[in-house]
């Protein structure tokens, strides 16, 4: 039998006393669900969509932020028992998804906004949907470079010996660069010459004496174009460099005369995953105009809900080249390992 | 009586007993070292041998080891290792006889400067030598100011960066033990050989340099194997240029999803650190 100590006393007092006058103190724990995304988006999500998410939906968002091979990796391997509920990708790396059957339809039914999109971002009827769109151009000095450059073809220009950077193809950013080069080695338009990939190749591999570097790794290349170190990346997001400028470095990002690109980012539900409904409710609200509002302003990339009003200066996405990225998703190992080869 | 002081020769059941305690007693180090050593070496040499449908194949160790390309990656890594070991010993020789002929406040500061940089991380100082050699860092500034050279040298991204931020990284764990075996070096083995006529170089090459090679040979060993399987200073400070077996099998990982052909550069990595470790550890058994 226990004794009454006065200690315990108080403490059953302290608790009778939270629950009526604090009732939200003593409510059921929100849920919680795990959203798996990239890891560059960690800073905009953490600080401006999440707690607006958070407060609304009235749940605790557990972002898990790291390369979209990596999280496609987790989901290989807790195919049986996923722990990641929304996922946060690249258009090329959710096609495997979608092949291995990791990630789930969606429902209009469910997901309203799914229905008020721009042609093109629902893909393989409801599997995965584009809640943004950044677009790629290259990435400039302003520091070292009075004009922005004028062409994808200023990259080879002799006068910019060592003082280029380009993303590895491992990165999704790095696929620009071989496009640009095919697309000047052949002089066919885009759409064409991203199947040229031999030519591509032979272009890119002329670029290397211009090459400061070769990066994996996004912000240790933007650090090094903030201090004049490097004058352009060739091939980078708006959603990296645009974040830069207007935190007030030295950087700008320029859409060349021969065409900037279009990088649509898809969101979509792992199939099994935990907290199905509350999947849902979070994919509804990427896709809400109040969303990709904040996005727009604080990432940089075009909205996709035709509700949400396109901010001023923000390129037209009609005329941003989208690659075939199934085909890029088909070949892209094999040119990973020939890029690792002929590029150093 | 002298008889009943030495102890008994153990025989029969005693002795069996012994070699059970005995037993006993090592089985728990035995199991830590099966389950976090063995193990996990077993499943990266079981690993290595898969392919991707999980049959036995060879294929990885031959595309490592008969492509040029991953031959020239196993020799970027041998060369990393190899210069900078080398210059880390010429580096750290003297400046460990100089550390252990010093004395007082002198000692402490010296000391002191050898390990305080063992308390930041190699990521810190990989990214302080990428500030240091930039076009307007602090050794292109003072080499433009006092008038050497006119306009600014490209050193980042080069293999002078990469050899220079290594050797300054793995410094310390070249002069620790050389200094270790210097500090505890009888001065009188040199003034004997020169009293017998022996000229400075001769006692430099016959007494100083045999007496210290056990701690050259830890130094080697162990700068050696930290540098030839470095991850962080490669890709901090020359990228992709200089692909090493270390950045080769962070590819295969987290890039490429080929964990066979990761596991198999993983094997061959750890093939080059355990011969040459074992290398250095006969080399100091033999009598000098």
């Amino acid at each position: 039998m226990h004794a009454f100590s006065r200690r315990s006393l108080l403490k059953t007092g302290a608790a009778f006393a939270a629950t009526f006058a604090a009732p939200a103190l003593v409510r059921a724990a929100p849920k919680e669900i795990v959203i798996g995304g990239p890891a560059g988006a960690a800073k905009y999500f953490n600080a401006d969509l999440f707690p607006v998410l958070e407060k609304k939906l009235d749940c605790k968002v557990l972002y898990e932020g790291t390369n979209s091979l990596t999280n496609l990796q987790k989901m290989q391997a807790d195919k049986a028992s996923p722990k990641i509920s929304v996922v946060i990708m690249d258009d090329p790396v959710m096609l495997p998804a979608a092949a291995e059957g990791l990630i789930t339809k969606m429902s209009s039914s469910a997901i309203p906004n799914l229905g008020k999109l721009v042609d093109g971002a629902v893909h393989q009827d409801g599997l995965w949907a584009n809640y943004q769109k950044p677009w790629a151009g290259i990435a400039y000095s302003t520091k070292r470079m009075k004009t922005p450059p004028a062409s994808w073809a200023d990259l080879w220009d002799t006068k910019y010996e060592s003082k280029i950077i380009v993303p590895s193809l491992s990165n999704t950013e790095g696929f620009w660069a071989l496009l640009a080069a095919a697309h000047l080695e052949t002089g066919k338009p885009y759409k064409e010459a991203q199947y040229e990939i031999d030519v591509a190749f032979k272009k890119v591999k002329s670029l290397k004496a211009n090459l400061l570097n070769v990066y994996t790794n996004a912000p240790q290349a933007i650090n090094l174009l903030e201090q004049g170190e490097a004058w352009m990346i060739g091939g980078q997001f708006s959603a990296y460099t645009l974040i830069r400028k207007a935190d007030g470095s030295p950087v700008d990002l320029a859409i060349p005369a021969d065409g900037g690109f279009a990088m649509p980012s898809g969101i979509a539900k792992v199939a099994g995953g935990p907290a199905g409904d509350l999947a849902d409710a979070v994919i509804e609200f990427f896709l809400s105009p109040e969303a990709q509002t904040i996005l727009a302003e604080k990432a940089f990339v075009a909205p996709t809900n035709q509700a949400t009003p396109r901010p001023a200066g923000f390129p037209d996405p009609a005329a941003l080249f989208a690659p075939d990225w199934a085909f890029v998703a088909k070949n892209r190992a094999g040119w990973v390992d020939r890029w690792s080869k002929e590029m150093t | 009586m002298t008889d009943a002081a030495l102890p008994a020769p153990v025989t029969g059941p005693a002795r069996d007993r012994e070699r059970i305690a005995a037993f006993g007693f090592i089985a728990p180090s035995v199991l830590i070292v099966a389950l976090v050593f063995v193990l996990p070496l077993a499943l990266l040499l079981g690993v290595s041998v898969l392919d991707a449908r999980g049959d036995i194949t060879s294929a990885h160790y031959t595309r490592l080891l008969g492509t040029p390309y991953y031959l020239g990656v196993i020799w970027n890594s041998l060369r990393l290792g190899l210069l900078t070991t080398l210059i880390a010993f010429l580096v750290s020789y003297p400046a460990a006889f100089a550390l252990a002929r010093a004395r007082g406040a002198l000692r402490s500061i010296l000391l002191a400067t050898l390990f305080l940089p063992l308390a930041a991380s190699v990521i810190v100082k990989a990214f302080a030598w990428t500030i240091l050699l930039r076009s307007d860092g602090l050794i292109n500034t003072v080499l433009i100011t006092i008038g050497i050279i006119e306009d600014p040298i490209r050193m980042i991204f080069t293999q002078t960066a990469l050899i220079t931020g290594a050797v300054n990284i793995f410094l310390p764990f070249m002069v620790l033990p050389i200094y270790a075996v210097v500090a505890q070096l009888d001065g009188r083995y040199a003034e004997a050989a020169a009293t017998l006529g022996a000229s400075p170089v001769v006692v430099f090459f016959r007494v100083i340099l045999p007496l210290t090679l056990p701690g050259i040979i830890a130094g080697v060993a162990l700068v050696f194997s930290l540098s030839v399987s470095a991850y962080v200073v490669p890709t901090l400070l020359i990228g992709e240029k200089y692909p090493t077996l270390a950045t080769t099998i962070a590819k295969a990982y987290l890039l490429a999803r080929e964990p066979g052909f990761g596991a198999a550069a993983g094997v061959v990595l750890l093939a080059i650190a355990v011969i040459v470790v074992a290398l250095s550890a006969r080399l100091s058994r033999e009598p000098t």
